[in-house]
């Protein structure tokens, strides 16, 4: 009999188009960067170099802060309402060029088009959207005499959602009349370079949006730099410590947003089908690059064998390729480091004693890859089961007792979310009341809205983004 | 006759403590000279478990509950007006600063009593999503607080300093300085409170003594000060935090909804709506 | 393509297996929806699209079911299915003629050795509001006709009343009724409605013995929908872990385009596999979607978008 396979419908990119070279952007425009290093920001499913990127030096990150201490002059002299059609115009931008933002997303992060296609770039306009709307309403958003804006702002974004981070970071800051120095990922940092060709479109005032792309090193100086009003980071855990420990004797606005190992907790009582793919959702979406994963499922003990066979069964159906394919579900793992870290805590869970299962297919021979994979007969002391891993691998652990289940999900030092699976309405709100986590998804998982606050407990970091919430962030506020 | 002084020791788990260490600080008033304990590390260790029970304690009563119980407070600070004034003036304050500092700190913690059940409904709310979800942002206590009261000899500010976290179901520990007195002597009418033990913790001492600690240890949550802390201070209590991203507030906001803030953590559950 | 009678046939579970089975039906609405809306951003193109196309021409029931209808309209009709499009050989017959069980000889008349089927809907379609024992008549009557296949409607009374166990007992009924008779029972999901509602009915059509499950009558606005199609899917990949019969889907009602009709494959393919992707377990009931997909397959294969006069009448 012959199969029915999907060809390739491959996203063309001849739309986007990749400079060489790339230097900063300060003080509303591009201009040649201070330092001499380079980094090459390299597509992870093709390996193929794409563009040299600048290691902004001390000089560059200076430079940026003080366009943006300037910037914050004019910023602040903008009416609210000026302020909100800026980021209006900026929303309408990025939907008009959303294809073009997809796919360079797609070819330089690895992720599968369909996801930044329908997921990434809608959600990045709508949070443009959303904060533009609040700019003109911050008087009433909290009923507080006071809420003045920071000053500037420095941001530090992770790779996984490169330009959808930067609308969490940049849309809410600008919204509160903050003004920004952004620093991307090393590895991602494209598509936020597109984004600033976007602020000098729509003519946002010099120094408003700066942007300054390199490593950790880059990141360091922005953090460092005296100028600096507030510090908001995105990223791991050990380098959120390392910023909060870095603000030392400042007296400085910070939030975090770190790491998480969160609890899908499927209860017997649930729709199981439905929670197979929720956890699913959960654990391969955007290949389990994303902070919130649901890496640690919780079952009860009598529907384990049932569920993990659906769960193997759906796993299979996973297709892993070219991220450019429309029919792509899981693309390439980010970076060579990251597939790195994978295989290692991987290898460990398998000499812990854990049961692995990894599901058949063909990988290209080029580029990053990692099968979907998922462990069984885990004891919660495995690393696997404690340590973020940040990739396709899921971790199963069984409760008998709700009681249990809240205990496991909260035995981790994060806390940033949580999922529970049950039709029984009184236990969703009974467990979700005990869970220590800042986003809980009953009967679904990873959803986003730009409405809707986002933001850990513990040591998954402090602050919230996205909602009335979101604006506290940026806001000194005094009732 | 013979004077009989009395003796102020720290307030923890509902008992008046002294040190473990034995060590006290004096302070002289006008009138009158107090021997008050200086908090150890080993102090604050005791304080912080009894206030890791209090918050299940104080969290299991209704909110309905919580506000009665603060209210009360105003009732018996009212009723022990004079010593209160007492002390005020002996720290060297008028009669009439003092006892605007009693009406004040009375408004204060009929405020705060009436914010116990409702600031869920001020900073909490329905997010309107996009699709066919619910998604509700509640609000919830941080947990333990670790706060320093500010230097100002004043009831009010120093009720200022723990009833923001006190009133939306934090457990405190609050560290009083050279006006420690002021805290000492109303741990009396907390105890006649039906506060539960260990929601409410009163210490006194000096905070570099033990500010390493205090920001070191993971069981608080959120350290705030509403004293004016210098560079060396901040540099170590950052340090240290960041070590378990404990959550720290420096001269936060002293009234209002603002003053809340900060001990909240944002709760935001979604669930689909359908058939 | 269609090989019918080679498919072992499905045979009836107790009540009380049944029971269990219905126990632990528990849907969550909005997942479904979301599953279906991901799984319609898959990308056909090219030869996956020519496939799919060819499949299902193999896999549709060419139907007419009209008070209307008359023995030159079925005898147009069957032609048809016969052969879908004279020009082109690669197209394959459709998988059945289904009609009113007064028009089954009519159309067993010129299907000669063809592998095209004879589908008839019994039990009172569209409503099957009569005894059961009017619906054992009708039933035999369609398959002393000539019938390969039967097409029978649920009880919704019964089904809305509450009464499980006659919806149960009525098709047990009709499938010993039809013996080596392919027996298809329509649930009717738009009257159904909820998907826990139509995750039962599936079952519980499973269990009494159904070979075949089949969304709606097409009388109904709201006939078939992929949500549906999904949940029956989930149906019947249980059904199989319990009692290892692999029974077949068929939808029907409101599939009018081959974009429409791909979309359902894909979540037969990815749901439950390859081995569904035939005409023996998954088939569309359809009037308009054929000419449809013909215009596709001749587009895919001249370039050139196509007019439906240059496909016979059917």
């Amino acid at each position: 009999m012959v199969k029915w396979e999907y060809s390739e419908s491959i996203e063309s990119d001849s739309i986007v188009s990749i400079q060489d070279k790339y230097g900063h952007f300060i003080d509303g425009k591009f201009s040649t960067p201070n330092s001499k290093n380079y980094l090459k920001t390299v597509s992870p499913s093709t390996e193929e170099v794409l563009a040299s990127i600048s290691i902004g030096n001390e000089k560059d990150v200076d430079k940026a802060v003080n366009a943006a201490k300037e910037g914050f002059k004019r910023w602040s002299k903008t009416t609210p309402s000026e302020r909100a059609k800026y980021l209006y115009k900026l929303a309408r931008l990025i939907q008009e060029r959303s294809r073009e933002f997809a796919v360079l997303e797609s070819i330089d992060g690895g992720k599968p088009i369909k996801e930044s296609r329908d997921f990434d770039l809608p959600q990045v306009a709508s949070n443009f959207f959303y904060f533009a709307g609040w700019a003109d309403k911050l008087d009433i958003s909290w009923g507080a005499k006071e809420m003045k804006p920071y000053g500037v702002v420095g941001q530090i974004i992770p790779w996984n959602f490169p330009l959808l981070m930067l609308a969490w970071k940049v849309a809410p800051a600008l919204a509160t009349g903050n003004t920004v120095v952004l620093k991307p990922a090393e590895t991602t940092p494209l598509t936020a370079l597109l984004f600033a060709e976007l602020c000098e479109e729509v003519g946002l005032p010099k120094g408003v949006f700066n942007l300054v792309t390199g490593d950790g090193t880059t990141g360091a100086e922005l953090v460092n730099h005296e100028g600096i009003s507030k510090i908001a980071f995105t990223g791991s855990t050990s380098v959120g410590k390392y910023i909060q420990n870095a603000v030392g004797e400042r007296d400085i606005g910070l939030t975090l947003e770190l790491g998480g190992k969160a609890a899908n907790i499927v209860y017997n009582d649930a729709a199981l089908d439905q929670a197979v793919e929720g956890v699913v959702n959960g654990i391969f979406f955007n290949q389990g690059h994303v902070c919130c994963a649901g890496s640690r499922l919780l079952l009860q003990e009598d529907i384990h064998d049932e569920f993990i066979n659906k769960l193997e069964k759906r796993m299979q159906t996973l297709r892993v390729g070219n991220p450019l394919d429309k029919n792509t579900d899981i693309g390439a793992i980010n970076s060579k480091e990251q597939l790195d870290k994978i295989t290692s805590l991987v290898n460990e869970g398998v000499n812990d004693g854990g049961e692995l299962f990894q599901i058949e297919c063909e990988l290209p021979s080029t580029g990053y890859w990692y099968r979907p994979s998922l462990f069984t007969n885990v004891q919660p002391s495995y690393n696997i089961a404690r340590e973020e891993i940040f990739g396709p691998v899921l971790t199963t652990l069984t409760f008998r007792t709700p009681e249990e289940a809240v205990e496991i999900a909260n035995n981790t030092e994060y806390g940033l979310s949580a999922g529970i699976w049950t039709e029984k309405g009184s236990k969703i709100l009974w467990t979700a009341d005990r869970l220590d986590a800042g986003v809980i998804w009953a009967n679904t998982f990873n959803k986003f809205d730009p409405s809707s606050p986002f933001g850990g407990y513990k040591e998954s970091g402090f602050g919230r983004e996205g909602g009335r919430h979101g604006l506290l962030s940026y806001l000194k506020v005094r009732s | 006759m013979t004077e009989i002084k009395k003796t102020y020791k720290n307030y923890v788990d509902g008992k008046y403590v002294r040190s473990e260490s034995g060590k006290t600080y004096t302070v002289e008033l006008k009138s009158e000279s107090y021997e008050l304990p200086l908090t150890s590390k080993k102090d604050l260790r005791d304080a912080v478990t009894s206030s890791k029970s209090g918050f299940d304690s104080w969290n299991k009563l209704s909110q309905y509950n919580r506000t009665q119980i603060i209210y009360r407070l105003s009732e018996m600070i009212e009723g022990n007006r004079d010593s209160y004034v007492e002390i005020l003036l002996d720290y060297g304050l008028t009669k009439a600063a003092a006892n605007k500092d009693i009406d004040n700190a009375i408004n204060t913690i009929v405020w705060y009593a009436g914010l116990a059940d409702k600031w869920e409904q001020l900073t909490g709310n329905l997010n309107p999503v996009v699709g066919e979800y619910f998604n509700i942002s509640h609000q919830e206590p941080i947990g333990v607080v670790f706060s320093l009261n500010s230097t100002e000899i004043s009831i009010d500010k120093l009720l200022s300093s723990f009833l923001p976290a006190l009133s939306i179901g934090c457990s405190v520990i609050n560290l009083s300085e050279k006006n420690a007195v002021l805290s000492l002597k109303l741990a009396e009418d907390i105890n006649n409170s039906d506060l539960p033990s260990g929601a409410l913790n009163l210490l006194s001492g000096d905070f570099s003594k033990i500010l390493d600690d205090v920001s070191r240890h993971v069981e608080i949550n959120a350290l705030a000060s509403y004293k004016k802390l210098n560079k060396e201070n901040l540099k170590i209590i950052n340090e240290n935090a960041s070590t378990s991203v404990k959550r720290i507030f420096h001269l936060p906001s002293e009234e209002g909804l603002s003053s809340i803030l900060p001990f909240i953590e944002t709760k935001t559950v979604w669930h689909p709506k359908g058939r | 393509m269609s090989n019918i009678n080679t498919k072992a046939l499905a045979s009836p579970l107790t009540w009380a297996s049944t029971i269990e089975l219905l126990e632990s039906v528990k849907v969550d609405e909005i997942g479904v929806k979301e599953r279906v809306a991901s799984l319609s951003t898959r990308s056909i193109k090219r030869e996956s699209k020519l496939q799919a196309l060819n499949y299902i021409v193999s896999m549709c029931d060419l139907t007419t079911l009209e008070g209307e209808d008359t023995e030159g309209k079925v005898l147009q009709m069957t032609a048809k299915a016969m052969r879908p499009d004279p020009t082109d050989k690669e197209v394959p017959s459709a998988a059945a003629v289904c009609v009113y069980p007064s028009l089954v000889s009519t159309a067993k008349e010129i299907i000669g050795t063809s592998n095209v089927k004879v589908a008839s809907v019994s039990s009172y379609f569209p409503s099957g509001q009569v005894p059961l024992e009017s619906k054992l008549l009708d039933t035999k009557f369609a398959i002393d006709e000539g019938a390969d296949e039967i097409d029978i409607v649920i009880n919704r009374k019964a089904f809305f009343e509450g009464d499980y166990r006659k919806v149960f007992d009525e098709i047990a009924a009709l499938k010993e009724a039809c013996g080596n008779i392919h027996l298809k029972t329509i649930l009717e999901v738009g009257e159904l409605r909820t998907y826990e509602n139509i995750k039962k009915a599936s079952l519980i059509a499973l269990a009494a013995g159904s070979d075949f499950i089949k969304t709606s009558t097409g009388k109904i606005s709201n006939g078939s929908s992929k949500e549906a199609c999904l949940v029956m899917a989930k149906a019947v990949y249980e059904f199989k872990e319990s009692s290892g019969f692999s029974a077949g889907i068929k939808v029907a009602g409101g599939i009018r385009n081959s974009k429409d009709a791909i979309r359902y494959l894909i979540i037969i393919k990815e749901e439950l596999g390859e081995d569904w992707l035939h005409a023996d377990y998954f088939r569309f009931g359809a009037s308009s979607l054929l000419d449809d997909v013909l215009k596709q397959i001749r587009k895919l294969k001249t370039n050139a978008y196509q007019s439906s006069y240059y496909f016979p009448r059917g």
